[in-house]
C-alpha cells in the first residue's frame, strides 16, 4: 500500500520505519530538511520537503493514489488540515495524531467534519497504558484481547517461582493446582523465542502469560505475587499524559500525588484535577520526594520530558522499596539496558501511538483471507500478537490443530468462542466466527493462512 | 564495522559480473573464437570468489552504515574493475595487467580512454587483420553499460532484499550532489532505472540498425554510447563508418543520455511538467546548443571551406560527445585539425559534463549552475552586502550546506585534476598539455585528451596508468568515496 506519512518526528519516523518493514510503499513529508535527510539516509522512503498542508505537496508526494493519509506533525491544527486537504485530493484513509485535551471534547464532530477516520491521541494512550499496569502491579505489560476477554500479561520469572526449572510439559502434573494458562512468549538474554513444551523457565526470564482475567489472576495467586490493588500513586511531572492518567486513575479510587516544577503549570493542573495532590517542586529531588512519603506509595511514575530523568528517580524509587515503578523512555534501543537495570515497566508514547496506528493500517490492507484485526508488539517488538476472526470457508476451519501445520517461531495462543476464552490444546479446533491469536517472532504476518496450513 | 555484510555484498556484485560476462561468452562461442574459453574462465574465477562470499558468510544484521556504505561502493568498484580485465588478460589481448586494469577501469567508469593501438581494433590495415575477437570486444564496451547506470543499483534492481538502508550504496553511485528516488523504495527506483536504461539503449541499437550498421556493431555501439563511455570496435571510432547518419543517430543518443533518466520516466507516467520546468536541463541545452553554436561559426570556414552543415554537424557531435563524456569522434577534435579557439571551449566543456541523474560524468550542470549562480551572490554581494540573497535552483531555494558541499566538490575537482596532472608528469614523457588533460579527461570520464596524447593512452608509462585509474575511479564515484579510501582513519581498528 502507498502510505503518507506527514511530519518525520518522534511518531512519524517510527512509524515509517515498522510501515517500510512491512513492505509498504511510504512517502515522509517533512518541512525540515535536517530531519528529512536522517530518514532519506536511515529508511527506504521517498522523501518530500513542503508543508504537509499545502496541496501542491500533497500532490508531489502522490496523495491522489494513496490509501493511507498520517498526519504526525506536532500541530494538531495543521494534521487536522493535512487530512482534510488529502481526503479531498484522493486519499482512501486519514489518520491525524490529535494531542490538544481541547479537541478531545468536540473529536467525533472534528472527525467526521474534516475527514478524519482515526485519530490518535499518543498521551491519552499513554495514559491507558500506564493505568493498565497499575490496575495489575505484578505485571510489566498487559495487553488484552477479544475485547478484554483475554489477557496477556508479562513478568520477570524469580528463583523461587514454581513454574521455574522444570519443562513446561510438566508443569501440570507437577504442581496440580496451577491454573492453566498459555506461556506465549518468553525472553532470555536478549533472545525471544515461542516456548515449546521442552522448554524451561529460568529464573531471570520474561515470560508472556495469556489466559482469561480469572485464570492469569488465579496464576499470580498461586504463584505468591502480590496481588493487591494499588491505593497510592506518584506521578513525576505534569505534562499532558500526566493529566490524562490522573484523570483515569483517580476515579478507580487511587490516591494521586503530582510533582511539577513548574509553578504555574502546577497551579492549572491543581484547578483542573480538583481530587488531585498537586506538588510544586523538582521531583528529582531526593528530599522532596521523602518527604512526601516515597517510601508509602504504592506505585511511582516517572513522566517528565527527559528521559535520563525518569530513569534515574524510577531506579532511586525503586531501591527505596517502591514496588511498582514505571518509566517513561522514547529511546527505544535502550529499553534492554534499562531492564537488565531492574526496571521493568517502561512505557514509550511514540512505540504505543506508532502501534495504534500500525494496527489501523493492517487490518485496511485489501484482499481476501483472514486480516489482522489488531496487532500488538511485545518485547520491544521483537516479537508481535495478532488478533483475528476465523471466517467461513477458510481451510483450517474445523480441523485439530494437531493435524495442522504451523509457521514456525509462531503459536496459537488463544481461541476465543462466544465470549469464552480456550486455552487451545492439539484437540482444539478453530470454528468459524471464533478469534483466534497467534504470538510470533515472524515479522510482516498479515494474514491467518500465512500462520497455519493443513 | 559490518565485515561479514560488506564480504557477502562484494560475493553478489562477483556473482552478477560472472551474468554479465554472458552474453560476450556467446558471442565469442557464436563466432568459434579461441577466446570463449578465456570469457569462460572469468566467469568461472567470479563464480569461484562470489559463491563463498555470498553464501558461507553469514552477517549477523543487515545494518549498513554510512561507513560500510562507502566501503560497499569503493571496494566493489575496485573488485569489479580487477576481475572485469581477466578476459583481456587471459586471452592474451592485452597481456600486461596495468594495461588490462586500465582499460577495464576506463571501461567501468564509462571513460574510454584505451590502451590499444592501431593494429588491436577490428579494422585490416594494410592487409593485416585486427587482433580483436568479438567477445572481448564486445565486453569491453559492455563494461560501459553496466558501469554507466552502476552495478549497485542493478543488484538492488535484480535482489531487493539485500539489505536495509541501501540509500547509502545508491548515493554514492548515482551522480549528483542530492540522491532521487523516483519510488518510495529504492528496489523500485532502480528497477525504473534500469527499465527506462534498457529501453533507450534498444532504441539505440534499432536506430543504427536502420543506418545500416550490422547487428555486432550496431549492439556494440548501443551500449557503449548508452553508458556515456565511449569504446568503438574501430579504431576510427565513429568516423570509421563516414556516414553521416550514423553520426547524427549517435549525437542524438550521445544527448538523450546526458539527460536525467528519471525525467524520462516524468513523461512515461504523463508528468510532462517535471520534464519542461527542469532547471538544469534548459541549463544543459542552454551550454549545450550555445557551445556547439560558437564552434560552428568557429570551424565553418577554416576546417569544412564553408561547408556549415558539415560544420555544423562536426560541431554538435564534439560538444556532444564531450558534454556527455563519451568519447567518440569523428575527426581529430582534440589535435591540430581543430582551430585552438574552439579547443578553449571544448576544455571547458570537458569540466562540465551532463546532468545529474544520467550515465556522464564530469562535475555535472547542477552544480555548475549552483556554483554559477553562488559566484554571483559573491559579485552582488561585494556592492550591495547587506542583501539576503537565497540561491534557488529548480523553482526552490537552495539549502546552504548543500551550497558549501557543491562549492568544495568544485575545489577539489580541480585540485584532483591538477595533483593527477603533476603525478602523470613525474612520468617525464608528454608536455603538459597532454597530461593535463589527460588527468582531466579520466577524472570527467570522457576518453579522449588533447595533445600528443590524443593518439592514445598506450603510450603512457605504467606509473601514470595506476594514476590514471584511481583518477577515474574518483571520477565516476564523485570523488570523496574515493578519497575517503585512502583516508588513514578508514583503516584504523577495522
Amino acid at each position: 500500500m502507498r502510505i503518507l506519512v506527514v511530519g518525520a518526528g518522534k511518531v512519524g519516523a517510527t512509524l515509517a520505519e515498522h510501515l517500510t518493514n512491512e513492505a509498504h510503499d511510504v512517502v515522509v513529508i517533512d518541512s525540515d530538511e535536517a530531519v528529512l535527510q536522517r530518514c532519506e539516509d536511515t529508511l527506504d522512503v521517498l522523501c518530500v520537503h513542503g508543508n504537509g498542508a499545502n496541496a501542491q505537496t500533497l500532490m508531489d508526494a502522490g496523495v491522489d493514489h494513496a490509501d493511507i493519509l498520517v498526519a504526525a506533525t506536532a500541530g494538531d491544527e495543521v494534521n487536522m488540515l493535512c487530512c482534510l486537504v488529502g481526503k479531498r485530493l484522493g486519499a482512501k484513509y486519514a489518520i491525524a495524531r490529535i494531542r490538544d485535551p481541547q479537541y478531545n471534547e468536540s473529536l467525533t464532530l472534528l472527525q467526521h467534519e474534516m475527514g478524519i477516520d482515526l485519530a490518535v491521541n499518543p498521551e491519552r494512550a499513554t495514559a491507558l497504558e500506564i493505568s493498565r499496569l497499575l490496575r495489575f502491579p505484578f505485571a510489566s505489560n498487559i495487553e488484552s484481547f477479544a475485547k478484554g476477554l483475554v489477557e496477556m500479561v508479562e513478568f520477570r520469572a524469580q528463583p523461587h517461582d514454581a513454574v521455574t526449572g522444570c519443562k513446561l510439559k510438566d508443569l501440570n502434573t507437577r504442581l496440580p493446582g496451577l491454573p492453566r494458562v498459555l506461556y506465549a512468549a518468553c525472553e532470555r538474554g536478549g533472545e525471544v523465542t515461542i516456548p515449546t513444551g521442552e522448554y524451561t523457565i529460568e529464573p531471570g526470564d520474561r515470560v508472556f502469560v495469556a489466559g482469561d482475567q480469572m485464570s492469569i489472576t488465579n496464576f499470580f495467586r498461586y504463584l505468591g505475587r502480590d496481588t493487591h490493588a494499588v491505593k497510592n500513586v506518584m506521578i513525576l511531572g505534569g505534562g499532558r499524559i500526566s493529566y490524562y492518567l490522573a484523570r483515569i486513575i483517580a476515579p478507580l479510587g487511587m490516591k494521586v500525588t503530582l510533582i511539577e516544577i513548574d509553578p504555574d503549570k502546577a497551579a492549572r493542573l491543581s484547578e483542573e484535577l480538583p481530587s488531585v495532590n498537586v506538588l510544586e517542586g523538582d521531583g528529582t529531588n531526593q528530599e522532596l520526594l521523602e518527604q512526601e512519603g516515597l517510601q508509602s506509595m504504592d506505585a511511582f511514575i516517572t513522566l517528565s520530558d527527559r528521559d535520563e530523568e525518569n530513569l534515574l528517580t524510577g531506579l532511586y524509587a525503586s531501591t527505596q522499596g517502591v514496588p511498582k515503578v514505571v518509566v517513561k523512555n522514547n529511546r527505544v534501543n535502550y529499553a534492554d539496558v534499562i531492564s537488565r537495570m531492574g526496571l521493568e515497566s517502561i512505557i514509550s508514547p511514540r512505540q504505543i501511538t506508532s502501534a495504534n496506528i500500525l494496527r489501523y493500517v493492517r487490518a485496511r490492507i485489501g484482499g481476501h483471507g483472514t486480516k489482522v484485526e489488531k496487532l500488538y508488539r511485545l518485547l520491544e517488538g521483537k516479537a508481535e500478537a495478532m488478533e483475528f476472526i476465523a471466517r467461513e470457508g477458510e481451510p483450517y476451519i474445523g480441523i485439530p490443530l494437531k493435524d495442522l501445520t504451523m509457521r514456525r517461531n509462531s503459536i496459537v495462543a488463544v481461541i476465543v468462542r462466544r465470549g469464552k476464552v480456550i486455552v487451545p490444546f492439539g484437540n482444539d479446533t478453530i470454528e468459524k466466527g471464533d478469534s483466534v491469536v497467534i504470538i510470533t517472532t515472524e515479522s510482516s504476518i498479515g494474514d491467518l493462512n500465512e500462520v497455519i496450513s493443513k | 564495522m559490518n565485515k561479514k555484510l560488506i564480504i557477502r555484498l562484494l560475493g553478489t556484485i562477483l556473482l552478477i559480473e560472472a551474468l554479465c560476462m554472458l552474453p560476450s561468452l556467446l558471442l565469442a562461442a557464436f563466432h568459434r573464437e579461441p577466446s570463449w574459453t578465456a570469457l569462460l574462465a572469468s566467469a568461472l574465477i567470479c563464480v569461484a570468489f562470489g559463491v563463498p562470499m555470498r553464501y558461507l558468510v553469514k552477517p549477523q544484521t543487515s545494518n549498513l552504515r554510512a561507513k560500510e556504505g562507502f566501503l560497499i561502493v569503493t571496494l566493489s568498484w575496485i573488485l569489479m574493475s580487477v576481475f572485469g580485465a581477466l578476459p583481456f588478460v587471459l586471452s592474451g589481448f592485452i597481456p600486461n595487467f596495468v594495461d588490462a586494469l586500465f582499460e577495464s577501469v576506463s571501461g567501468f567508469t564509462t571513460t574510454g580512454a584505451t590502451v590499444l593501438t592501431e593494429g588491436q581494433f577490428m579494422d585490416t590495415i594494410n592487409g593485416v587483420k585486427g587482433t580483436m575477437p568479438y567477445g572481448i570486444g564486445f565486453w569491453r564496451a559492455f563494461t560501459h553499460w553496466i558501469g554507466g547506470m552502476g552495478v549497485l543499483v542493478l543488484t538492488l534492481a535484480l535482489l531487493p532484499k539485500l539489505t536495509g538502508r541501501s540509500a547509502h550504496l545508491v548515493r554514492a553511485e548515482s551522480p549528483g550532489p542530492s540522491l532521487s528516488k523516483i519510488a518510495p523504495k529504492m528496489t523500485d527506483t532502480a528497477k525504473i532505472l534500469y527499465l527506462v536504461y534498457g529501453a533507450l539503449t534498444l532504441a539505440e541499437f534499432v536506430a543504427l540498425k536502420c543506418c545500416g550498421l550490422s547487428f555486432y556493431d550496431a549492439a556494440l555501439h548501443a551500449v557503449s554510447n548508452a553508458g556515456t563511455g565511449g569504446f568503438s570496435n574501430h579504431a576510427l571510432s565513429i568516423a570509421y563508418y563516414n556516414r553521416p547518419a550514423v553520426e547524427i543517430v549517435i549525437t542524438v543518443f550521445m544527448t538523450l543520455f546526458s539527460i536525467n533518466l528519471a525525467l524520462y520516466y516524468a513523461i512515461v507516467i504523463g508528468r510532462w511538467r517535471d520534464f519542461t520546468s527542469s532547471e538544469e536541463l534548459r541549463w544543459f541545452l542552454g551550454m549545450f546548443a550555445g557551445s556547439a553554436l560558437i564552434i560552428t561559426g568557429i570551424i565553418a570556414g577554416p576546417v569544412h571551406g564553408g561547408n556549415v552543415g558539415d560544420a555544423l554537424r562536426h560541431a554538435f557531435f564534439n560538444v556532444a560527445t564531450t558534454m556527455s563524456t563519451t568519447g567518440f569522434t569523428i575527426d581529430g577534435y582534440t589535435t591540430a585539425y581543430w582551430p585552438v579557439a574552439a579547443h578553449g571551449i571544448i576544455l571547458m566543456l570537458m569540466f562540465t559534463g551532463a546532468c545529474v541523474g544520467s550515465t556522464a560524468g564530469g562535475m555535472k550542470t547542477m552544480r555548475i549552475a549552483l556554483l554559477a549562480k553562488q559566484g554571483r551572490r559573491e559579485i552582488v554581494r561585494t556592492y550591495s552586502p547587506r542583501r539576503v540573497q537565497r540561491v534557488r535552483f529548480e523553482g526552490r531555494g537552495i539549502d546552504e550546506r548543500m551550497l558549501h558541499q557543491v562549492a568544495v566538490f568544485g575545489f577539489v575537482y580541480v585540485a584532483l585534476v591538477l595533483l593527477g596532472s603533476m603525478l602523470i608528469s613525474f612520468d617525464n614523457r608528454f608536455d603538459i598539455v597532454s597530461n593535463f588533460t589527460a588527468s582531466l579527461t579520466c577524472v570527467s570520464n570522457i576518453g579522449p585528451c588533447f595533445g600528443a596524447g590524443a593518439a592514445g593512452f598506450a603510450e603512457f608509462g605504467g606509473f601514470s596508468k595506476v594514476v590514471m585509474s584511481i583518477l577515474m575511479l574518483a571520477g565516476r564515484l564523485e570523488l570523496f568515496p574515493i578519497l575517503a579510501f585512502f583516508h588513514p582513519d578508514v583503516w584504523r581498528r577495522v
